[in-house]
């Protein structure tokens, strides 16, 4: 598929906002959803649904194969040695949460440090917090460079003999900034320390190898993968989901259960209580087939050039300060304008019907550091164009006007 | 939609240069509030004399323009007023800020609403509402004397 047509499979860009075309710079938030996803999700509920996994008839066997049909896709996506390794949550934040919950029953003790960086987002850390509560783990935070990048020199200098746990991002939500998260494993396996990767704003974006990141656990969330809401993958080695216990309990997970014991099932079932995001699930793996049908290396090059036209245009322009400068950056543009707040500017480029966003994006440690309440951010997608990044300059400056810039 | 009328000149005079953001010495009230979703804060200071009017009113925080205006109108025009008088002014705020189209309170003069009819644009943006209010909850908050932080979600 060509990239100057790929806007035209995403029916939102046929929406007007505020009587201007869409220039949907928000990305990193949620992607939009191409129509082979939506209808898919329609098509599901409308000739073939059923619950997966737990009845014998016509309509439940050929879910359950669609089911699992996905697991297998994402299988191969990401490239990870086996089908059972890829287990379905609710999201990335429940992923994340698996990760930390079941590696604190059973395997982090009173004292251990758990590694973590000032980029994270806030479910990459409030987990690890639980933990720090609970458990009397302790959290040690790397810290960024200048650039608004964590360095593989950074993490090591902040290894301690007591350190069992990394847990980073593999590209800032933020900064942009893409972390070495293959050397940092190779660093960490060395030492014997797990690696949980945060692949969020990864997994949309660069290409994913599992086994040749070899990091223990990726998180994924399919909604910004252009994929639907209310699903995510937790990549994790087959010994680690062996080993570790349930994560939640149910129906789905179990293999026997008897008035005095429970055994559970086998892998992914183990983790899969509940009745799971069936549509989603199926779905999704339309938004696999849409990024295959690209093709990751078009994906990265064109969200590369958008981002070094992005970044040229706004260093250009007085008073945008852009927040971070990594040498190996993702297609995110966090920006201040000196005078105007943030949330002032997402109001004012709304109306040009230009979406972005402003806060601290779930990232206050970041935020602290940098001394700033909030930022503005583009990001984005398959679908964007230079001319969706002269169309933010535009409305900057008019941004600018109001303020009497 | 009208951008003009959310950031009318006076609003942008008011973010830029805020009133009586400063720390009020020798307060007898005050209170924190927060809007967890954008990260803004404000603190709200008041000085009640004996007869338990507003001798003074100031606020410490960062937000967007419109937070900003808010309070630096608000702490101005409070001065003078007694609690009861300044909760129905609030009351009246957060009417004419949601829905009603003019201000009614008998305790504000002409020149007073019409300040705070500035505000009035904030109506079409109801992500925005909260900016404008957020001062305003916490004002209520230093006079009720709650300990806990004002957020905005409600
Ligand atoms: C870096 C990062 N981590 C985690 C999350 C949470 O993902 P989810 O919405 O799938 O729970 C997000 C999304 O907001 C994110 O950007």
């Amino acid at each position: 598929m060509k990239i100057d047509q790929i806007k035209k499979e995403f029916p939102i860009f046929d929406e007007k906002i505020h009587n201007n075309d869409l220039v949907y710079l928000d990305s990193a938030n949620s992607s939009q959803k191409p129509k082979v996803v939506v209808d898919r999700i329609n098509d599901f509920y409308t000739k073939q649904f059923s619950n997966v996994g737990r009845s014998v008839h016509y309509l439940a066997v050929a879910a359950t194969n669609l089911y699992e049909n996905t697991r297998t896709s994402v299988q191969k996506y990401i490239n990870a040695k086996d089908k059972n390794e890829i287990v379905f949550t609710k999201g990335a934040t429940e992923a994340l949460n698996l990760v930390a919950n079941t590696l604190g029953q059973s395997y982090l003790q009173e004292g251990d440090e758990v590694l973590i960086t000032e980029l994270e987002h806030h479910s990459n850390y409030v987990p690890w917090h639980f933990l720090r509560k609970s458990k009397n783990i302790k959290i040690n935070f790397a810290e960024i460079n200048e650039e608004g990048e964590i360095t593989l020199d950074e993490i090591e200098k902040k290894i301690t003999p007591k350190t069992k746990l990394i847990s980073i991002t593999h590209l800032s939500n933020v900064t942009g900034a893409i972390l070495p998260v293959k050397e940092i494993t190779q660093l960490a396996h060395t030492k014997g320390i797990i690696v949980v990767v945060d692949g969020c704003q990864g997994a949309p974006h660069l290409k994913l190898d599992m086994q040749d990141l070899d990091c223990d656990f990726y998180a994924i969330s399919c909604h910004k993968m252009y994929g639907p809401t209310g699903l995510g993958v937790l990549y994790g080695k087959k010994k680690w989901l062996e080993e570790l216990p349930p994560y939640q309990g149910g129906g789905g997970m179990i293999n026997e259960v008897k008035k005095d014991r429970i055994s559970y099932g086998e892998l992914p079932n183990k983790y899969e209580a509940g009745t799971m995001a069936t549509a989603q699930v199926i779905a999704f793996d339309q938004s696999i087939k849409f990024l295959e049908s690209i093709g990751i290396e078009n994906v990265m090059s064109h969200e590369a050039d958008l981002v070094e036209y992005g970044q040229e245009l706004l260093q250009k322009n007085n008073s945008v300060k852009l927040i971070g400068n990594p040498k190996n950056k993702g297609g995110v543009l966090s920006f201040t304008i000196e005078g105007v707040h943030p949330h002032d500017i997402a109001t004012i480029l709304d109306e040009d019907g230009v979406a972005i966003r402003a806060g601290h994006h779930c990232c206050q440690i970041l935020h602290d550091k940098l001394n700033i309440p909030a930022s503005a951010r583009a990001s984005v997608g398959i679908y964007n164009t230079k001319d969706d990044l002269d169309q933010l300059n535009n409305s900057i400056n008019n941004c600018k006007k109001i303020f009497n810039l | 939609m009208n951008l003009k009328e959310l950031y009318q000149e006076i609003i942008l005079e008011h973010g830029k240069n805020p009133r009586n953001l400063r720390k009020t010495e020798g307060f007898n009230k005050d209170a924190k509030g927060n809007n967890p979703l954008c990260g803004d804060n404000v603190h709200v200071y008041l000085k009640l004399n004996g007869q338990k009017i507003v001798e003074d009113a100031s606020f410490e925080g960062s937000g967007c323009a419109i937070s900003m205006a808010s309070a630096s109108i608000m702490t101005d025009l409070i001065k003078g007023k007694n609690e009861h008088e300044a909760k129905e002014i609030v009351q009246d705020f957060l009417g004419m800020i949601k829905e009603n189209p003019e201000l009614k309170s008998e305790y504000l003069s002409e020149d007073e609403k019409t300040k705070l009819m500035c505000l009035s644009g904030v109506k079409q943006y109801p992500m925005r509402v909260k900016c404008a209010t957020l001062s305003w909850h916490t004002m209520v908050s230093a006079f009720d004397e709650n300990i806990e932080e004002v957020k905005t979600e409600n």
